[in-house]
This record gives structure tokens, C-alpha cells and sequence, in this order.
């Protein structure tokens, strides 16, 4: 019987697992904590599908063509085509496992608008719309858990491919109990590992998201795309650890921009694009809150208690929870932050790498969002792509041999070894925190060539120096070993960013804030000993 | 502030405590409290000792992943969700759960919670939703993050071989109220593992980060 490790246990990892194991696929799903510690509980909006119940005038072409739009038109049509013709099925599927959608008096899933979509069709569950599908899903997984079709392998890091010949055979995995690397060998490896937080530290996202595998692989060969376009979410809050998520409801629901000047509000957003100024879209509410050079606020309490008890009560107890502030009576400090990426590991249509037998899936993998994703594709890309993966491994054989991996595996164990022997003062965390400082100053909301190049200087220090730190023992030992990783997707995302020498979708260059025809393509990235090769894809190798 | 932990190095030694000086923020929460005595060049015990740095557990760090549970001040808690000025006194007292296995300091072994969901086949598999039933119920139940507290603070669970607990209790309703076949069967399972030897003291709610109400999950599967 076949056997495939799925890498994550997030809402696209379970998609694949579960997927699999419905082909009767035997599936080992690798992550250090549960699916209820996922990014995915985080996502709050809904997820888009046009079904019988959408407006007549909506149709599954408008869905395509928002997506696409959406993207600054460099995502695969033929992508976003299956994404957009199967979402129907996917909320059939979502509902038929048992997930609580908000129904209306009929019982029928409702639908809600969102930013960027030309219609009402975006189905939800209150405001924990990636929790309700995660519990639906975790429930689904656990019949095939207690059938032994899916068996979860938890405390667990993924460390390394096993790749020969541009095959891969499997995976090297860290039991931080154990604190041992083995081997793990399968007929197709699926990464579902999340998008790539750590390169920037707070985010809205989960510390765990850390983008060590995509940089990783990266240096195993696989190919990296887009990885300049990363998604900034222009209202967050900020606390001691993180950054807060202020809804977009907030602003739908009448919420106002401003920062004050000489004693008086200035609407800024409402002064330059009118009356629904507040709610222009993500990518240009958060330039021009960058452009103030100024304390945001965000002001809900003209509202009045009564509807921001109805409607706004999550952004309610978060304000007064974490920073004290009641929304009711004073207004919200708001800065944008990084929410999503739009970019990862490089895939074709069956959502595997230009490394045959290995997979992604979900925001690790780089698929229908384009320059800019719209809100509500998120969690369908999640569930189509899984079952998209699951569907084209299960077709396949088992490879016809393995080669050995014995002098790889004794290779990275003394690597392991010496870095605990090191006698460097300064610990793998330092780096961490530089880096994220680097990331915010260089490749934030607005990029330019001298600043990106002085990224991409600093990070080569950082990788010149990561070799030689101390290993802390004290922390886990993936939190010291992944550094190297996360530094190549880091100097990955700089090096696209520069070679993007335009502004399109989320990447907004300031020495070229025009789109050009000319790079109206995904962005490629290659590593080959130290060298980061970038091209443009125009013969639309991946995604299409 | 004196914070004082139970802290662990592995699963097979013995625990001990330790204290440190914290003179940091207030208005903070305790999981920022333990990020910022990890933080330091050198973590130091208020004796003066270099030691180890502090494990525990997060992802979200805003209440919404149940990663941080832990017993504070004797009540268990999110770290998260638990915030310095909330708290009585001036000192901190910091405790791995202690009805599942430590792994290391704070972080402990849940895996149990899945294992009896698992092994009483508690999944909806097939939406046929039962009449009458609560959408708000369902929904909140839904949103257990599987993080233990209840199972802690309750007099009737000890170590999960019989008993299975609120955790239990809700996702049985779940299924229940989602799939009307398997009413039977699961209200059976139920009493088996939890209503049968609940005593009701119901401080499961009172912990409860996600605000689930365990008691009109009960009623429902009483009936």
C-alpha cells in the first residue's frame, strides 16, 4: 500500500490527508503541535464560492475574472479556473462533513460581500470561519485516524528532503522529544507548511508559520515564485507579541481613518478617494496610512454601543483585552502589517514542485492569488489544492527504488552536532530579531533598488555568521536549525524584489511605481551553491 | 515581581522550582511576561544562578489556538489570555497542567484529549442535522481549541482512562446535533465516558477560554 507524508496540519494539509486516505492512500501527517494550533483557526472571513443560491448575475467566469483581476493578472488562468469551477463543491463537501456555517431561515449557508468581488459569494461562519472548517475537518480525519488511513506524527519538525535526481523519496523529521533526526520514506511528500511569518517577527499570523521549509527545499532545488508580493493588512493593532487583526468589517460597517493635525481629524482616506474612501482595498489603504507618516486611528465609536455590541463585539474585546482601549469611547491605533503571502514554493497544475514526488499545497505553496489575493480564496485555494494533490498522487506508483541516503543523513546529524559544540556567544535568536528588523526596513509596504540592495547586504551577513552561532540547548533545537532557511527565503524574497523593477499588486516599488507589460509575468528563483538566480516566468511554466 | 515555575527538564526527572525576578511591563500578558525573562542575553534566577531558558508552548498568542494552557496562580488559564494586572499579589506562580504528561517546563502532553475522541469514534461523518437543535450551541461547540483547561480544573478527571471529560462532552453534542444517526449511539458513548460520572460541578465552564456552554451540551444529551 502507498504511503505519502503530509508536512502541516493546517486546513490544507488535512484537505490532502484526508483526500488521500478517502483513496484508500495510507497518510503520515507530520506537525509539532495539533491542526487546533494551525494558522488556519486564525482566519476569520469566509470563503468564496459561487453556488445555485448566488445572485442570478453572478457566475463562476466572474469569480475567475475577480480572482484574476485581483492578481494584476499573473496568476494561471487555468489555476484560478479549477479553483474558481470547483468552490461549489468544496462548500458541498464542507457542509456534508458537519461544518457549522452561519444559515439563514431556509437553513442555507449565507453569503456575505467582500472586498475586490463583483458579487455577494462569500459563504461564512460567524466570525471563525477557519475554525468551524478546521474542527469539521480535524473530526473527518479522526474516522480515518480511527480506521488507520491517517496517522499524525506530533512534537515533529520537518528538517530536510531526501531528494536524488531531482526525486524525492521522502523526508529527514526532528523529534524534539527525541531529539533525533530519522528518516521517513514515502512514494510522494506534500508540503502544507503556511506562509513565512518569522522573515518579518509580529505579524497577524502564527509564530509556527516560518517559511524554513519553503527555504530549504529552496536549497535542494526546488524553485521559489513570487515571493515579492506579500500581502500587508492595512488595520492591525499593535501588542506586546503580535499584531492584532482589525477586521475589515470594522470599515464595512462605517469605520473611519484619520490622524490629527494642529488639534483637528484629518479623514485622509475620505479627503482623497471620497466617500468610500475607507474602504478602497487593502494594498492602497495601507501605502496611503504608510504615506501619512503619522499615528493612524481608526474610529468606530460614532457607531454607538448598540451596533458595535451586534456587529463589532470580537474587535471590542480585543481592544480592551490587549491594549485597554474601549472602541465605544476612544479610537483605535492602527498600522498595516504583514497578513498573508502570496508567494512560496513554485508548482504546477497538480500542485507538485519542479521536484518530481514532492508537493504544496496551501500558503507555502505559491498558486491562484497572483500579485494580490482576494479575501475568501485563501481558505478555498487550502481545500482545492489539497484535494488537487491528493487526487494526482494517488494516481501514481510507488517509485521504483530507493536510492541511499546514509551519507546525507550522517551529513546533517554531525552538522547538528558541531552547531551544539559551538563556542559563539551569540544564540540563533539575535539573528532572528535582526532579520525581521532588515525585512520591515527593506521590503515593507513600499520598496525601493537602494534599500532592497541594502537588504540583501545585511542578510548575507546574516547567512555569512549563521553557520558559526551557539545552538542554544535550552530552546528547541528547530527553533536554532531553522534559521538557515528562514535567511535563504528571506535573501529569496529580496533578490525577487529587486528583480521586479515595477509596482504591481501588493509590490510597490517607489523608484517604479508604474506596472510594465514587460513584467506582467510570475517571478522565478533559483539556488544554486549561494547563488540566487531570478527570471521572469514567461513561458508560464508553473501554474498554467 | 517574583514569578516562581515548576519547571522540568524531561519527561523522566523530577520537577523543581524555580523563581526569577521580573521587572518588566504590568499591563501585559503572562505569555509576554515569559518571552520577555526569555529574552535576556542570560536567563537568571533570582539566586543569582544562570539557567536554563523557560519551555512552553504557542502559535497564536491571542486566545484563539488553546497552545499556552497552563495553571496560574492556581487557576488554569491561557498565558495568552491572562494578564499581569489581572492578577492578586506580587507574585506569579507558573505550573505545567497536571493531569497529562510534562514534556518539558510548561509544555505537556495532550495527546490523550485526541486519543479518546479518536478511539469512541466521537466524527460527524455525514451532515443530517437533528431537529430543534441550537445553531449558537453548535457553533460554540465547535470552537473548543482542545486545550485542556477544563480537564484540569475538573474534580472527576483524573487521567482520562475512564472519564473523558468537557472537551468529550461537547464535540458528543456536536455529532449529535449534526448527525441524527449517530444520536443514539453517541449519547450511549457519552454516558459511558462522561455523564454517568459527572458530578457537575461544572467549573469546566468557568475555565473555559472559548465561553462553551458544557452544561447545555448535557441537557441535550440527558434527554
Amino acid at each position: 500500500m502507498k504511503e505519502v507524508l503530509v508536512i502541516g496540519s493546517g486546513i490544507a494539509g488535512l484537505s490532502c490527508a484526508i483526500r488521500c486516505a478517502e483513496n484508500n492512500v495510507r497518510v503520515i501527517l507530520v506537525s509539532p503541535q495539533p491542526s487546533e494550533r494551525a494558522q488556519s483557526v486564525m482566519a476569520a472571513g469566509g470563503i468564496n464560492a459561487v453556488t445555485m443560491q448566488c445572485d442570478e448575475c453572478d457566475s463562476v467566469s466572474s469569480h475567475i475574472e475577480d480572482t484574476l483581476r485581483g492578481g494584476s493578472w499573473i496568476a494561471g488562468k487555468n489555476a484560478v479556473t479549477g479553483l474558481c469551477s470547483q468552490a461549489q463543491d468544496i462548500i458541498k463537501y464542507l457542509e456534508h462533513i458537519g461544518t457549522v456555517f452561519s444559515i439563514d431561515s431556509q437553513g442555507q449557508p449565507r453569503r456575505r460581500a467582500f472586498g475586490g468581488q463583483s458579487h455577494k459569494r462569500t459563504y461564512f461562519c460567524g466570525s471563525s470561519t477557519g475554525k468551524q472548517i478546521v474542527s469539521a475537518l480535524v473530526m473527518e480525519a479522526r474516522r480515518f485516524e480511527a480506521a488507520g488511513l491517517i496517522t499524525r506524527k506530533l512534537h515533529t519538525h520537518f528538517h530536510s528532503a531526501l531528494i536524488k535526481d531531482g526525486m524525492c523519496y521522502g523526508v529527514l523529521l526532528f523529534d524534539e522529544l527525541k531529539r533525533t533526526l530519522t528518516p521517513f520514506y514515502a512514494s510522494a511528500v506534500v508540503m502544507a507548511t503556511g506562509g513565512q511569518n518569522a522573515l518579518f517577527g509580529k505579524t497577524t499570523g502564527s509564530i509556527l508559520c516560518d517559511g524554513y521549509a519553503a527555504g530549504r527545499l529552496f536549497m535542494q532545488g526546488a524553485l521559489l515564485k513570487n515571493l515579492e508580493f506579500i500581502q500587508f493588512h492595512p488595520t492591525t493593532l499593535e501588542t506586546d507579541q503580535k499584531r492584532m487583526l482589525i477586521t475589515e468589517a470594522a470599515r464595512g460597517e462605517g469605520g473611519r481613518l484619520f490622524y490629527e493635525e494642529g488639534g483637528r481629524r484629518v479623514y485622509f482616506m475620505e479627503d482623497k478617494f471620497g466617500a468610500n474612501g475607507n474602504l478602497m482595498t487593502r494594498d492602497i489603504v495601507s501605502r496611503e496610512i504608510y504615506a501619512t507618516n503619522r499615528e493612524v486611528f481608526l474610529d468606530v465609536s460614532f457607531l454607538g454601543d448598540r451596533l458595535i455590541a451586534e456587529r463589532l463585539q470580537e474587535v471590542c474585546d480585543l481592544c480592551l483585552k490587549y491594549r485597554g482601549i474601549d472602541i465605544c469611547t476612544q479610537p483605535i491605533p492602527v498600522a498595516p502589517s504583514v497578513h498573508f503571502f502570496m508567494g512560496g514554493l513554485a508548482v504546477h497544475l497538480n500542485h507538485e514542485t519542479n521536484i518530481e514526488r514532492l508537493y504544496a499545497v496551501g500558503e507555502c505553496a505559491s498558486m491562484y492569488h497572483g500579485a494580490n489575493r482576494l479575501g475568501g480564496n485563501s481558505l478555498l485555494a487550502a481545500l482545492y489544492g489539497g484535494v488537487v494533490a491528493a487526487d494526482d498522487l494517488c494516481q501514481r506508483t510507488a517509485p521504483p527504488h530507493c536510492p541511499s541516503f546514509a551519507q546525507f543523513i550522517a551529513h546533517e546529524e554531525r552538522h547538528l552536532a558541531a552547531h551544539l559544540d559551538s563556542k559563539s556567544l551569540f544564540p540563533v535568536t539575535y539573528i532572528r530579531d535582526m532579520l525581521a528588523d532588515t525585512m520591515h526596513d527593506c521590503m515593507g509596504i513600499v520598496r525601493t533598488e537602494e534599500g532592497l540592495t541594502e537588504g540583501i547586504d545585511a542578510v548575507e551577513y546574516y547567512q555569512s555568521i549563521a553557520e558559526h552561532l551557539r545552538y542554544d540547548s535550552s530552546v528547541s533545537m528547530y527553533a536554532n536549525y531553522s534559521l538557515t532557511g528562514i535567511l535563504a527565503t528571506a535573501h529569496a524574497s529580496l533578490s525577487c524584489a529587486l528583480a521586479r523593477n515595477e509596482s504591481r499588486g501588493a509590490h510597490y516599488r517607489d523608484d517604479a511605481p508604474q506596472s510594465k507589460d514587460g513584467y506582467a509575468y510570475a517571478t522565478l528563483v533559483s539556488y544554486d551553491d549561494g547563488a540566487y538566480r531570478t527570471w521572469l516566468d514567461k513561458e508560464q511554466a508553473y501554474e498554467s | 515581581m517574583r514569578v516562581r515555575i515548576l519547571r522540568q527538564e524531561s519527561p523522566t526527572t523530577e520537577p523543581y522550582w524555580e523563581s526569577f525576578d521580573y521587572d518588566g511591563p504590568k499591563d501585559t500578558s503572562v505569555a509576554a511576561l515569559l518571552d520577555n525573562l526569555n529574552f535576556h542575553d542570560d536567563l537568571v534566577n533570582d539566586a543569582g544562578q544562570k539557567t536554563q531558558r523557560v519551555t512552553w508552548e504557542c502559535s497564536c498568542l491571542q486566545g484563539a489556538c488553546g497552545g499556552c494552557a497552563m495553571v496560574i496562580n492556581g487557576m488554569p488559564a491561557l498565558a495568552c489570555d491572562t494578564f499581569l494586572q489581572d492578577l492578586q499579589g506580587d507574585e506569579i506562580v507558573l505550573q505545567p497542567l497536571s493531569k497529562f504528561p510534562t514534556i518539558r517546563d510548561l509544555v505537556v502532553d495532550r495527546a490523550s484529549i485526541q486519543d479518546n475522541l479518536k478511539q469512541s469514534g466521537i466524527f460527524i461523518g455525514s451532515y443530517q442535522p437533528a431537529k430543534n437543535e441550537s445553531f449558537a450551541l453548535q457553533y460554540d461547540a465547535a470552537k473548543c481549541l482542545k486545550c485542556g483547561l477544563c480537564l484540569e480544573i475538573c474534580p472527576n478527571y483524573t487521567n482520562g482512562i475512564n472519564f473523558f471529560g468537557a472537551v468529550f462532552a461537547n464535540d458528543c453534542y456536536l455529532v449529535h446535533a449534526r448527525n441524527r444517526q449517530k444520536s443514539r449511539n453517541i449519547k450511549k458513548t457519552y454516558a459511558q465516558h462522561f455523564g454517568n460520572a459527572c458530578s457537575k460541578s461544572l467549573s469546566c465552564m468557568d475555565v473555559c477560554p472559548m465561553h462553551i456552554s458544557t452544561i447545555a451540551s448535557m441537557a441535550k444529551l440527558n434527554r
